[in-house]
């Protein structure tokens, strides 16, 4: 495998949908699915300078068609995104689809097959089609949303025999990881703790978020003076998967995201500041996803080294890194893999606050998967959104301090396609 | 022993053979390791010349904590939240499966925790309408 892109690609424009539900939250309150993409099309298009007739082709994400109902996503959004008659396919790679479509764009182009692309991904996790209505949405069920999530994860012998998320990314993992550095229980839960507390900042700080609060704010209006005892409420913030808690986790939500990926020579002059798609690396498994080892997952391993290899970069070269986090413990452990954590230290690290936008191991500052919120195939995007707009210096009160330069972002398409992608400057 | 190309569906062998008792995989021609549960090619080199056989369900749990109420999955909805753990057969294959023998509570399972890998044993747990593998802890 020559592992390399002939040609260089940039993403030009990016967009993205405040996350939430369609039903309730303001920015996005009431709209189709069809006008929720549109809205992320048109803000990563406009980024580009660019209209949906410029592109070359559309490569549109959505993986959970039964909430959706836009099966033939490519032709079914083509009138409101202004690329009629242009080539374009329906694809989902689960919680990495937007990015993969990226890497789909960037192979398009270094093959010289097109020049543009435009990549956008849909997902509603909080709402459904009601009925047979064109245009009314309800409420889905927790567990009709993991019924029909489940059903990219091994339909033969793991979901029919009791296969469990929670406990295999959460609890076993968050087991493992005790065992293998010897931390105690009760410190795991104060990492974790302290963890959430800095995602939700990132979330208090980012207006497209899903939760928009403060762990300390929810915290005290729910009367607790001390956050750390709400976190151990068990009332507040139960044990999902023990030693997990609820509030490790992802949080579900209705959104859209995109970005046009184009030839480095075309963006330069270019409406925004472009950002190149240095390199990426996928790998996937099915269960189990580990070992013995619950905190080594070996398809992470050779997408993180085939991403590193395309783009040339190290460890040590990253500025800004952004881990799959529907589970906290488990994206801490792929930061420790990649190496832009020590191993076993990840935890510490939250504690010490070196993971939050003004740390020296800054991860996640749009809020990750809890705060920002997760919308399947369009989350990957977001995650992608957030670095170009660090590495543009436009992240707002969130910004890292220097600029990065080289940004990493890995997600896990359920279940499991480990995705990495390397964005580096120009 | 029939050869897995002429099950006419490994899938249902499997939950046949989980009905009697009867834990199938299958082994590679090739590499001689154990693939589990069956399917029709050999997960570690590939290799379509396989054949059945049977495990002992003998295995050791390395680690063991609890799915959510009410399941993620209908079927399970009476039995939650239960168990669920984290295992290495004596063949090799790792498996993970609801545990029998322990209650989902955290006192219980951090007890279990703090000591250590114990051996365990499956069993098939006969839910309304499918077998199911278990694992249950040796006393």
């Amino acid at each position: 495998m020559r592992n390399k892109l002939r040609e260089r690609a940039v993403i030009s424009g990016v967009g993205c949908s405040r996350f939430g539900n369609l039903l309730e939250t303001p920015e996005i309150k009431g709209m189709s699915i069809q006008e929720l993409t549109a809205s992320a099309v048109k803000e990563a298009l406009d980024d580009a300078g660019l209209t949906g007739q410029d592109v070359d082709a559309v490569f549109a994400g959505n993986a959970m068609v039964h909430s959706s109902q836009v099966p033939g996503t490519y032709t079914q959004l083509s009138k409101w995104t202004g690329t009629q008659f242009k080539s374009g396919v329906h694809f989902e790679a689960q919680c990495s689809t937007t990015n993969v479509g990226a890497a789909l764009a960037a192979m398009s182009i270094a093959a010289g097959v097109y020049d543009t692309v435009l990549v956008y991904g849909l997902e509603t996790t909080r709402t459904k089609v009601k009925g047979y209505s064109p245009y009314e949405r309800e409420p889905i069920s927790n567990q009709q949303t993991w019924l029909w999530t489940d059903m990219a994860v091994n339909q033969a012998y793991g979901v029919p025999q009791g296969y469990d998320i929670f406990s295999t990314y959460n609890g076993l993992v968050a087991l493992g990881y005790c065992r293998k550095h010897g931390l105690s229980i009760e410190d795991f839960d104060r990492g974790m703790f302290e963890l959430c507390r800095t995602r939700r900042l990132h979330g208090a700080m980012n207006r497209k978020a899903n939760i928009q609060e403060k762990l300390e704010d929810r915290a005290a209006r729910e009367g607790f003076s001390d956050p750390y005892a709400y976190w151990q409420s068990d009332t507040h913030n139960p044990f999902v998967s023990w030693p997990s808690r609820l509030l490790s986790l992802v949080t579900t939500a209705d959104g859209a995201s995109a970005m046009v990926i184009t030839r480095a020579d075309l963006a330069k002059g270019g409406k925004s500041q472009p950002v190149e798609f240095k390199g990426f690396g996928v790998s996937y498994s099915d269960l189990p996803w580990y070992g013995e080892d619950p905190t080594y997952w070996e398809f992470d391993k050779r997408a993180v080294d085939s991403a590193f290899d395309m783009a040339g970069i190290k460890a040590g070269d990253i500025d800004y890194l952004h881990t799959h986090d529907c589970s906290h413990i488990s994206g801490i452990c792929t930061a420790e893999t990649i190496g832009y954590l020590e191993a076993g230290k990840g935890l510490a690290a939250a504690r010490e606050g070196r993971l939050r936008f003004d740390g020296d191991r800054p991860m996640s500052t749009h809020g990750g998967r809890h705060a920002f919120g997760h919308a399947w195939g369009a989350s990957a995007g977001t995650d992608t959104y957030e670095a170009v707009l660090q590495m543009r210096g436009q992240a707002g009160p969130r910004q890292i301090a220097k600029v990065p330069d080289i940004c990493v972002i890995h997600t896990h398409g359920y279940a499991m396609i480990g995705t990495v992608i390397v964005l580096g400057s120009l | 022993m029939p050869n897995v190309a002429e099950q006419p569906n490994a899938i249902a062998s499997y939950y046949e053979g989980l009905g009697k008792g009867v834990f199938r995989a299958i082994t590679c021609k090739a590499c001689g390791k154990y693939t589990f549960p069956p399917t029709g090619c050999c997960e570690h080199c590939g290799s379509w010349d396989v054949e059945q056989t049977d495990l002992s369900g003998e295995a050791t749990l390395l680690f063991a904590t609890h799915n959510i109420s009410p399941a993620c999955h209908p079927r399970f909805e009476k039995i939650a939240p239960y168990v669920y753990g984290h295992m290495r057969l004596n063949e090799g294959p790792i498996v993970q499966a609801i545990v029998l023998g322990v209650e989902p509570a955290p006192h219980d399972l951090k007890r279990l925790f703090e000591k250590g890998p114990v051996r365990v044993k499956a069993e098939t747990l006969q839910m309304e309408d499918l077998p199911v593998l278990a694992f249950r802890i040796r006393s």
